[in-house]
Order: C-alpha cells, then structure tokens, then sequence
C-alpha cells in the first residue's frame, strides 16, 4: 500500500481528489510538510513577511510617539484607516468560524478540508483587528478604559456606546475562536505528538494535546462540545459584525445611521472571509501538495457562496440608494449623489465593479472552475470590501449636515503603512502557524475519506 | 617668586594597574550607577512666600485694570484681566467710546504679543548687541552735534500718533532743536479724505460717522464695520438699527469693488469699479441738486442709484454717505457736499494729530526726498517699519543707508532695524506708561500691567533721551502732560482716569466748518480700455488692510495669523482676489500661482477666485510677506507694499497678471456655503416687511426621543446662548477672544493645510444671494450644547457628559480619543488634539517658555490626543456661582458672560439662564425668526439663532418701511 496520497482530479469521490485515500494516507499527507524540514519558499516568505512585520512595528512605534496626527485625519473626518482596517480585518475573521460552525451544524462536509486554516485565518485576524481600534485611540494607554473594572475613580464604561459593545464583541469573538479552534486541533496534536521524533516535539504537542487518547469516549466528548461550540459560535459571528455595524448604524450621520447595517455588514464580512479563505486555500494546496484534499470542488462550491454573497451585497448597495431616495432626507439624498460623483467617486465605482459586478463571472461554470480566475475575483472582493470599509468612514464624514466643513482625506506614508504592513504580520503567523500546526484537519479528514468510500 | 602655572609637579609614584576582579567591577558598577543617580536630584531650591501680602493680590485671583490699546495710532479702551501679576486676558472697556465693553481681534490678541518670545530685548548696535551706556554715550555725541546745528539734518519718525504725551514731547524736541524735522508715516492713511476734506473745506477735518443715528447709510467703497480703530463704536452703531423688533429698522447700500464686512452686511450690495463708484457719488449730488455734471453711471447701477438717492431725500438728518480711502480727494469733496446738504449724523473734527502748538507732521515722501538728497544725517524711527511698510517705488529702503545715524526703535527688531545702525527695543503697550486718543478724540491713560519683560524703554523715554532728560520716566512724562487737566486735585483726578480708562470730556469738540465747497470735477473717465499696447489683460488692484494682519504689525502673532480671514476663511497667508470671469478669460484657476506686475514692481502670489469682486477688480492685502517679523510671521504670505504706489496708496489702477505654471494650496479653515438649499435649511434670511417669509418662532421642539428626558436643571440653571445673525458682522473678534480665554493652541499652516484647525468658535459665511450677485452671512457655530447631545450615547468612557446646568461637558482626563462624538457631531463642533498643539508639539516657537504667561489658569491646556470644545466659558459660570454661594445668592440672571459674548461689537451674542423669568435671553428667544441649527434632527439644541434680517428697498425686493 502507497503510503503516498496520489491527486487524481478524475477521481470519482466529491471531496477527496484521490482514488485512494488511507488513514495512513491523509495524515502522511497533511503531517509530512511539519516533520521535514521547512523549503526555500517558506524561508523566503518568512523573511519577507517578517521585514513587513516589522515596518509595522515601526509604524507602531512612531504612532505612538507622534500620536495620530501622523495620518490623514482631521478635524472633520476624524476616523480613517485604522477604523476601515479594523472592519476589514474583522470581517476577514468572521469567515472561519463561520464555515466551521455552520458548516458543521448544517453537516456540510466539505468544510474538513478547510475550516482548520479558515480557523486559523480568523484567529489572526481578529487579533490584528483588535490592535487597530486601540492604535486608532488618541490615548491608547488608557485603552483599558473600555473594560469595566473597580476603580478607584469608581467609574464605568459608557454602556449606551457601541465602542463597549464592540470591545466586547471583539474580546468574547478572540476568546471563542480560540477555545472552538484549539478544541477541535486536540486530536491532531496528540497525532503529532505521536508521530513527532524530537524530544522537544513531543513535549510541545503532548502538552497541548490534554493527554488525549482517541477513546471513544474522548471522542464523544469532543463531539458533543464541539457541536455546543459551533451552536453558540454562530449568532456569535453574526453579533460580533451586528455590532462592528452598530458603530456606525448607532449614531445619526447621513449614510450611517441605517437600519440595514447590522446583516449587511455581517454578509459583507463572510463574503470577503471566504475571498480570503480562497487565497489562503490556494496557498496552502500549492505549498503544501494537498492538490487531493483540497479538492477543485471546494472551489466552486466557495466560489458560489462568493457569488450569492455578491448579490446580497449588490441588493444591500441597492437598498441603501433606494431608502436615501426613498426616505426623501437631502442630506441623504446627497450623500449618494457625492459618492457616485464626489471626491471619492473613483472609489466608489471600483468597489462596485469589485465587490458587485466581477463577482457575477462566477455564473460561468468554465470561470468558477478555474482557479486563476477565482483567485483574482478573490483577491478583486477583498480589495473592494476594504474600499466599501473606507468609503463607509470618507464619505459621510466628508459630507456631513455642515457644508462650511466638507473636507476630504488625504493618506500620508503612515495610512499606507497601516493599511499594508498588517498583511505582513497576518502572513507571518500564518507562515508559523503553517509549520507548528496540521493547517488540515485529520480527524475530519480521515472521516470524510470513509464517507466518501475511499479509505 | 614662583608661578601658579611654575609649581613644581609631584612625581606621583608609578604604580601598578590594581588587576580588576569581578567583585570590584561590579562594585565600580554600582558606585557609579549611586553616583549618577544622586547627582541628577535637582538642586535644592527655596521659595519664600510673600511676608506682607500686597495689598489687594489674593494668589489665583483676577484682577482687573483699565488701560487703552493702540491701532494706528487710535486708542480703544480695554480692561486688562491680570492673574498674579500676568496679564492674560483683555476685555473691552464699557466706558471708552472707541470699545463700548467690545474688544476687535487686534486687542485681544495683543496680550499673546506681550509674551512674543521674538520680542526684541536688547540694544543693537549695526546688528550687535551693546549696551544701554553705550548707547547713552552715542545720544550724549549725537546730542552735541544737534545742539551746535539746531537739529539741522535732524528727523524724527514716528508712526501715527494721538498721544497727547508724545505730541508734547515732539513739540519740545522741535523747540530744542529748531530746524527738526518730524514726519509721521501711516501705511493704512487714508491721504484721500484729508485732501477731500481740504478741497470742501479749506482744512484737513476728519469725519466721525454716527452710524447710530443714521437711517439710511450708504458706503462708496468705505468699510466702516471692517477692522479699524473705530470698528466697535461703528459696530454699535450699525446694531442700532438692525433689530426688527425695533420700529427704525436702518438701510444700507453698499458700492464697493471688493466684498467687505459692510458690503456682506448691506441690504444692497452692488460691485463697481472705483471708477464707477465716483460717478454714483456724482449722480447722489446731482439728485440733491448739486451743479455737477451729468453721472456716468453704469446700466446695471441706475435703478439702485434711483432708489437710494429717493431714500436719502426721505431721511434728510438720519442719511449718510461715507467715502472709502480708494476714491479720489474729488469724490470725498464731493461726499462732504452730500453730507452736509442731507445734515447727516456725522461730526467734523481737527485733526488729533498735532503738536500743542499745531505743528503737523511732514509726510515719509518728502522724508524720503530729503534723505535721497542726502540732507539728513539724524533720523529716529519710533514704533515704525518704513523699510518694510512703504510702497517699493518710494525707494525708502535704498535712501535710508544716506543718513549717518539711524536709530530705530520698536518692539522687534524688524526690516527697518536691519537697515538702522542702532536699535532700542521698545516696551510693550502691557508694560508702558502713556496716553492716547480715540478717533473722535476722547483722550485716556495706558498704564502698564506687568513690569517689562525685557529690558526696554518706552517711546517717551526715548523721546526724553534726545531733549537731554537722560533718566525721565515715561510715568512722570505722563502725569506732567496731565497735571494741568487735573487741577487741584491732581492725584484724585490722575486715579479716577485711571480707574476709568477715560479721561471725563476730552473728546474733541465737532467744528463747523461751514459750507463745503464742490469740487470742480474731472470729465467722467473714459471706458477703461482693459489691456496694453502688447495686448496683456489689464486689472485694477484693490488694496486693502489685511483683515487679521492690519498693516502688518501683527504678523508675529500666531493667533491673528490662524485667524480665518472674514470673507475668504484663509488663514496663513493672502491671495490675489480675482473674479472668476477674469479668472476664466486669464486661464487662471483658484492656487495658481501668478505674477502680479506693476510699474516695474512685482509679486508672486497665489488666485484666490471670489465671486463677489467687481469685474476687473483684483484685490491683495497689505500686512502679509514680512521678512523679518519672527518665527511665526517671516515669509508667510505676499508683500502687496511692494505693488503700491505713492500717489494712489489704495488703488494700483493696472496691474498685468501672468502665470507661473506653480500652484500653491491656499489654507483655508472652512467652505463658504453657497449652495442654494444648503444655505435655504442652515441660514435662514428674513426680509423685512414680508412676515410670512419669517420662520416662525421655535417652539421647543418635543418630539418623541429614546434619549432621557433634557437635562434636569439640579443646580437651577439652563444656561443657553442666542446668536442674533442679523447683528453679526463677522469681524472676528469673538474667535480670538475664544482662543486667549479658553488657551485654545495653535496649530501652524502644516496642520491647517491637513483640516485640523482648533478654533472652538468658527464663524460660517453662508451666500444667501442666490443665482445673483453674492450676499454673504454670518453665523457664529459654538457648541450646540444640545439637550439631546449626539456626542454623549457614543462616547466609550463617559468623557463627554452633561451637568445639571445643561452645559454639554468635556471631561479632558477621561477621554482616550476615539472621536466618535466628533464623528456624530452634526454641527462639527468638537476639535482634536491629534498632536500635541500645546503639550510638547508646538508649532514653530509656540511651546516657548514666555508663551506661558498668557496662559489662563482656569482652563486646562489639553494633551495629545484629546476631543476638547467650547465650553459655554464653564469657568465663568463656575467663578459667578461660587461668588453667589459666597455670597448667599443666587447667580444674577444676566450675571455670567461668555468671552465672545464680551467682545462682540455688536451684542449679537446674549448669554444667560432660562430658569430665571428675567434672563434677557428669555426676551431673545420669543423673538420673530428665532431658530435652531438642524433642528429636525432632534438635538435640542441650547445655543440658537436668530434669523438674518435684511431692509432692502420697496422697489427692490423690499417689503419696506
């Protein structure tokens, strides 16, 4: 028996591309790129996204010694960037969870070959989108201010402001990702732990690994907590963007204050999440030879998902003009007349083509099969939902009830180093993740290779 | 006997180098560390608090003292607020007739320039530093050669001045020294009316409008509500009559080739060119019968000239006409004639500026002649920057080296002292004794606040120096100047107009000056032919004063240079004005950076586009493009000196424009609104006489809110604040008052050019003129204090709450910068500190030590990175309330004034309680177009206004009265 999983793309399975597809075989395919040692390319990625990393550090460190009139911020458009950012950032997050825990509530079988690194995508990025609020704050030393603690001062948080429900939005969202991540990685780190050959290996992984030991009753246990997990974990998805809306549906600006904000801006987040899960599950099947677990028709399938997330997003765009017109408020009114035609209407029209019409090529079965063509539509949503993120920020404050102070935003070299330097961090801790953990799930694995009759 | 330096060495014994083991190293390490860190403990100081506490001085408490502030040359009362010992705040002085209790932006600036750390500080020599002696040893030479020659080659300079103490002083020098010669330079003169006024009645009297008793007012190309001495009793005036809730509502028709304060506040504006100004001054005569000529009126001039010449017959005794320095001696003569027929509200007065014994001064051209002629070997500068402030075709600059000894003396050491070979820096208007006289005459004392910072004199001590009186003092020199006044019981009467800030019934007395003469009055000119023989497009070049710079004095003040100008919002900076058909026809677009030609003089500066220019009419400051001002005021801006001409100083009748191909940002703090349905929902425009234009009155509005019910008054107060726009002239001097009170920073032009001004007060200018010729509006934006403030629900921390009194607060401690209350403020209020304006990031020299001083201690200077705004003054509610509790009263209905309350010219802004039945902003806000800003958004908010009202005529618009 080949102890190597062949990628067949003419296999007759749905969600394995392989002819054969072994316990043996699935772990050796998704263990072998953690027990040798790390190519060139991983080096090289490291190093690069390490240089990145680092410019963000400076970044960081010069923001907080200059404070943030280092960005295009001013007096009228007092948010910029690290707002947008974290919206993005968060929105990015919201993906992995999602496609685990509905996904595994709806018995979407698929989501094995993914949700690990989808996961894994989410805890970075919800970590990086809880720096930017805080590096977004004039004081950020007093960040803390937004958690209720008995203080001398004997003062609370301001309850009626969405800034506390999203601290606790963000904070509960990190700390769920986290357990409903790290729970489902338990059997896989007792299968490194068991199949490591360093000391130090095997120390690391059986500590993390809780002392499994693959009972069925541990794997009853798993079950049941893992399924209570994804039941709370998805209205917790749909609060933690509910309420990054809220930031701005709370409030009584011209083109914020908008009921439809809460669900759209959570469809807006799984819809650049999946783009994102698209480009990550490129990578890792091309880093890592996975060609047969990450198969083409996972593809179509996000690549549907991506197209009927276009159209919601189309049908909210929509709604928004319709009840500017509708509602009759000309302040409303001519905050869609600026974005279509204002300073940032260049903007505007690409995040329409990016976010509402490339993504309708998908209707085409040749192009949704092709991964070139996906990847660029992948990559085309997340640059266009992080321009509907910056756009959301610009174009009401930039446009509010006072004509004597409309402005527009200017980026500085700082805007540009927080808009771009986050990436190189997110790629490090993906390139680390990549390396200390299976990026696919095994157990997951192993068990749809026996559903789907291959193993 | 041996040297210090011979002393035999010891041979110090060769030792081995001790071999250093680990524990000694370690215990060098530690010795060392002990070491540095006790000899970085500061020196031990000792402070010793007063033994005998001066008389009246409780520490943190104000103290309030009269004195009078100088602008060219005129005198505006003021009372100095002064904390423990430093002046830091200047208020108006109700009993000066030039300031009525109003300040204008240059007095309550000028407590920042006090603590200027540019000032000059000490005596220079041909640019070096020397000392008082030898400067004392230079006098006692130059004094010998005066004495031998009767002051032949002699000058004395001087800016323009009414200090009676001077002007005896003056005297004197020119009776010691007889062949003298003193000569006065004004750059903001006004050379036209003085001739005008000889032509109509043989001397040169000086007008004194009273706009208060006037019905009918019309302006040829005069700005009597712009920026000036007499801007505050003016603006009084004029807010007379602009009340439609009093039956004698005024009318005003402005002509004018450049949008002004008065044009902006005129029922009819139209924009000429000053040629065509001369003429409606023409047909306003020939209407009233005079023998002139036929007008040449243009077309679109005739019906308004109709209507208001049939308006000055029906107002005869309340109808003026004033005349702007830009006409010619011709069309004053001509005015005075129109005044005189129509018996206006206007009185004639000698000029202030004469020696006891009527001595004039000598003009800077025949200064400047003389000194070409190389017939000038002394020359004193007092208080005067000719070599910066005096048209370039003079050629001041060039003739000044002919003199042998040029002593400048000022409170900086500026253009002029570079080219002088000794400078005396000159104490501050806060630090000196004198005395001076408003522009109808009333005389008052200036007394100083603060012992001079510097080691400076004053002018009259200067003035003493060269009569001989090495050690007099400018407060002896004062009081013998007044001894005579005070009679009897001079030290009585010496306190009383001290206390007063005015000395009792020294106003000059009007003089008839019988009838005036008309004018024999060139041809009407001939159709301007708009270009040159090579076909360059010709423009006329409007010179005006720098609305914030004045004639750039001011320049090293960083308040007045962040202070948006009143028509074009820009600050940091001037433009060349240009109408936008010129503009179009030139290819020129609004910060191209053009070339502005004249005579063989030209400038560089950038298009500012300003619709409301006459055609062919381009406009620039003076004041701007100092060179040597200081570290706030070198190099901002353009020099329109440069540009001017010595015998039209207001008007360079062509000037050729040509592009540079450079464009330059032009730094503005807001947008002029001038959008028709913007300006229809945000500033509302009444015209009087067509009620049911009149918004109705505001009725509190009580819509249904999820917010908690408005505020409960716990502590029995509702404070609120209406701005009455009618009133408003947007002169700007409740944004500076704002900025000394409330230690409001600066930001410099980087942070302005990036949107992030800090002004907690802004003035809108809105264009209610429609599709036609632009009329423009003010509207005054503080904090709404809303009772349904949208900054309170987002803000995380609770940094932004209300109080009891309904005052919507900014904790400055608990606030972590998110900005989402400015992000939800509606009105754009809120202003963040995204560096630190006043805590360690300072703009050029802001952060400096001296700056301090000024400093109000009851307002926190806010950090980096907190949401700060208007206040409502809170602590002056809080100084009135613990005052009351003191006492055991209530707090007075109209007790509490906020700082732009205090310096509006016009009262337009009442401040006060609405719990208290008779608060007089109760009676303000029941009055007919009373609104608030957004009101359909529900804020509730406590600051309100009052809608514009507008009188045009009935045949123009009008409703009529």
């Amino acid at each position: 028996m080949s102890q190597v999983l062949e990628p067949d793309p003419a296999a007759p399975s749905r969600w394995i591309a392989a002819r054969r597809a072994s316990d043996v075989q699935v772990t050796q395919a998704i263990t072998a790129p953690l027990l040798t040692s790390p190519g060139r390319v991983w080096w090289l990625s490291l190093l690069v996204s390490g240089i990145i990393s680092l410019w963000f550090l400076v970044a960081v460190v010069w923001l907080f010694d200059q404070g943030i009139g280092i960005w295009g911020v001013n007096s009228t458009i007092v948010w910029g960037v690290a707002i947008a950012n974290y919206v993005w950032w968060i929105g990015i997050g919201n993906a992995g969870t999602l496609i685990s825990a509905m996904l595994l509530l709806t018995r979407q079988k698929w989501r094995g070959s993914i949700n690990r690194f989808a996961e894994a995508m989410t805890l970075f990025a919800v970590a990086i989108a809880g720096l930017m609020p805080i590096m977004h704050l004039g004081r950020p030393i007093y960040a803390y201010w937004l958690a209720p603690y008995p203080n001398t001062m004997a003062l609370w948080p301001q309850w009626r402001s969405a800034l506390v429900w999203d601290f606790w939005a963000i904070v509960s969202y990190l700390l769920f990702s986290i357990l409903f991540w790290y729970v489902s990685l338990i059997p896989d780190l007792a299968t490194m732990r068991d199949r490591t050959r360093s000391y130090a290996g095997q120390r690391f992984y059986g500590a993390l690994a809780l002392g499994w030991r693959g009972s069925a009753r541990h794997w009853s246990r798993l079950q049941t907590l893992h399924s209570t997990m994804a039941a709370l974990g998805v209205p917790l998805v749909c609060s933690v963007h509910s309420i990054v809306g809220l930031d701005f549906a709370a409030s009584l600006m011209p083109g914020w204050q908008e009921a439809i904000f809460p669900p759209y801006f959570v469809v807006g987040a799984m819809y650049s999440g999946f783009a994102m899960v698209v480009v990550l599950a490129l990578v890792i099947r091309w880093g890592f030879g996975l060609q047969a677990i990450i198969t083409r028709r996972h593809f179509e399938v996000i690549g549907r998902v991506l197209l009927m997330s276009s159209i919601v997003m189309g049908y909210s765009y929509a709604t928004e003009w319709f009840m500017a017109w509708y509602g009759g408020e000309h302040r409303e009114r001519g905050l869609v007349a600026f974005e279509f035609t204002g300073t940032y209407a260049p903007m505007y029209w690409a995040l329409l083509a990016c976010n509402v019409a490339i993504p309708q090529l998908l209707w085409l079965p040749r192009l949704r099969r092709s991964l070139p063509v996906l990847l660029a539509i992948a990559i085309a949503i997340n640059v266009g939902m992080w321009l509907e993120r910056i756009l959301i920020v610009w174009n009401t404050l930039s446009h509010g009830y006072m004509p004597s102070l409309w402005r527009s935003f200017h980026f500085t070299f700082w805007d540009w180093s927080f808009l771009i330097a986050p990436l190189g961090l997110f790629a490090l801790l993906f390139l680390v993740f990549v390396r200390l953990v299976p990026a696919v799930s095994m157990f997951d694995m192993r068990e749809l290779a026996h559903e789907e009759g291959v193993a | 006997m041996p040297q210090v330096n011979e002393l035999p060495t010891v041979a110090s014994p060769v030792m081995e180098p001790a071999p250093i083991d680990r524990r000694k190293a370690l215990g060098l390490l530690a010795a060392g560390i002990a070491s540095g860190l006790a000899s970085c403990s500061k020196p031990a100081e000792t402070i010793i608090p007063y033994v005998a506490m001066p008389e009246r001085l409780v520490p943190g408490e104000a103290l309030h003292f009269a004195t009078t502030l100088p602008l060219s040359g005129y005198g505006r009362g003021v009372i100095v607020k002064s904390i423990d010992g430093r002046p830091i705040k200047i208020e108006g002085n109700l009993r000066h007739p030039a300031s009525l209790g109003a300040t204008d932006l240059f007095a309550e600036a000028t407590v920042l320039s006090l603590y200027d750390p540019d000032r000059s500080a000490v005596v220079l020599r041909d640019g070096a530093i020397t000392s008082y002696e030898a400067l004392q040893q230079a006098f006692l030479g130059e004094q010998q050669h005066m004495r031998a020659n009767d002051g032949e080659g002699f000058r004395v300079l001087t800016g323009p001045t009414t200090s009676p103490t001077l002007l005896r002083q003056i005297g004197e020098l020119l009776r010691t020294y007889p062949k003298a010669r003193w000569h006065s330079h004004d750059p903001l003169g006004d050379p036209a009316a003085e001739a005008g006024a000889t032509l109509a009645f043989g001397r040169p009297l000086h007008a004194i409008p009273r706009l208060d008793k006037a019905r009918i007012i019309v302006v040829l190309d005069a700005d009597p509500l712009g920026a000036g001495p007499d801007q505050m009793r003016n603006g009084r005036g004029f807010a007379a009559h602009r009340r439609p809730t009093t039956s004698d509502f005024s009318r005003i028709y402005a002509f004018e080739p450049v949008p002004s304060l008065t044009g902006a506040k005129a029922d009819h504006r139209l924009a000429l060119g000053t040629n065509e100004i001369g003429e409606v001054a023409v047909a306003i005569a020939r209407a009233q019968g005079a023998a002139v000529r036929e007008p040449a009126i243009p077309e679109r001039a005739r019906s308004l000239v109709t209507a208001l010449t049939k308006d000055l017959a029906d107002h005869r005794g309340a109808a003026l006409v004033l005349a702007g320095p830009g006409l010619t001696a011709e069309t004053h003569a001509l005015v005075h004639w129109i005044n005189t027929h129509g018996q206006a509200p206007l009185d004639l007065i000698e000029p202030l500026a004469r020696t006891p014994e009527g001595r004039a001064p000598a003009s800077i051209s025949e200064l400047t002649a003389d000194l070409a002629a190389g017939k000038v070997t002394q020359i004193v500068m007092i208080g005067v920057n000719p070599a910066y402030d005096t048209p370039a075709e003079l050629g001041f600059a060039a003739a000044l080296p002919n003199a042998r000894f040029r002593l400048h003396a000022g409170c900086y050491a500026n253009e002029t002292a570079e080219l002088a070979t000794w400078h005396v820096p000159l104490s501050h208007v806060l630090e000196s004794w004198s005395d001076i006289r408003a522009r109808d005459g009333t005389a008052s004392l200036i007394q100083p606040l603060i012992r001079p910072l510097h080691r400076t004199m004053t002018d009259h001590e200067l003035l003493a120096r060269l009569v001989g009186q090495a050690d007099a003092r400018s407060y002896d020199l004062v009081r013998e100047t007044w001894r005579s006044q005070g009679g009897a019981d001079f030290e009585n009467w010496w306190s009383q107009a001290l206390h007063d800030g005015v000395i009792a019934n020294s106003a000059a007395p009007p003089v008839s000056a019988g009838e005036p003469v008309l004018p024999a009055l060139a041809d009407a000119a001939p159709k301007d032919e708009h270009g040159d023989e090579q076909g360059h497009e010709r423009l006329a070049l409007v010179l005006r004063p720098d609305p914030c710079l004045w004639d750039g004095s001011f320049a090293n003040n960083a308040w007045l240079q962040e202070c948006p100008k009143p028509l074009s919002k820009q600050v940091w900076g001037n433009a060349l004005l240009l109408h936008p058909d010129d503009a179009r026809r030139l290819g020129m677009a609004g910060g191209d950076v053009v070339t502005i030609a004249s005579r063989g003089q030209h400038v560089q500066a950038p298009v500012l586009i300003e619709p409301g220019l006459a055609p062919r009419s381009a406009s620039l400051t003076l004041g701007m493009g100092r060179r040597k001002a200081g570290a706030i005021g070198s190099g901002v801006g353009v020099d329109a000196y440069v540009l001017r001409g010595v015998d039209s100083p207001w008007l360079v009748p062509s000037v050729s424009l040509a592009r540079t191909g450079r464009r330059q940002a032009i730094l503005t703090t807001q947008n002029v609104v001038r959008r028709p349905d913007d300006v229809r929902e945000l500033f509302p425009v009444h015209q009087l006489g067509k009620p049911q234009a009149l918004p109705k009155t505001l009725a509190i509005d009580d819509r249904p809110s999820l917010m908690p019910e408005r505020p409960r008054p716990d502590n029995g107060h509702a404070w609120a604040m209406t701005i009455d726009t009618s009133l408003c002239i947007g002169c700007n001097a409740c944004v500076v008052a704002c900025q000394a009170e409330n230690n409001v920073p600066v930001v410099g032009p980087e942070e302005v050019a990036r949107g992030r001004d800090m002004h907690w007060l802004r003035v809108d200018v809105y264009d209610h003129g429609g599709s036609g010729d632009q009329q423009l509006g003010f509207q005054p934006v503080p904090c709404m204090h809303c009772e349904h403030a949208p900054c309170e629900p987002v803000c995380p921390v609770a940094a932004s709450v209300h109080d009891g009194g309904g005052l919507n607060l900014q904790v400055y401690n608990r606030c972590v910068g998110t900005r989402f209350c400015e992000a939800n403020c509606p009105y754009k209020v809120r202003r963040f500190n995204f560096f630190g304006y006043a805590d360690g990031q300072e703009y050029a020299n802001l952060g400096l030590d001296p700056y301090r001083g000024q400093k109000n201690p009851e307002v926190t200077v806010r950090a980096r990175g907190v949401m700060e705004k208007c206040t409502y003054c809170v602590q002056r509610i809080s100084a009135a309330e613990r005052a009351a509790d003191r006492e055991g009263r209530q707090v007075g209905a109209d007790e509490v004034h906020t700082a732009c309350q205090n310096a509006c010219p016009t009262q337009a802004i009442t401040f006060g309680d609405l719990q208290q039945p008779d608060a007089s902003i109760l009676r303000r806000r029941t009055e007919p177009g009373h609104y608030a800003l957004l009101a359909h958004l529900g804020t509730r908010p406590r600051t309100t206004y009052l809608a514009d009202v507008r009188n045009p005529a009935p045949d123009h618009g009008g409703g009529g009265t």
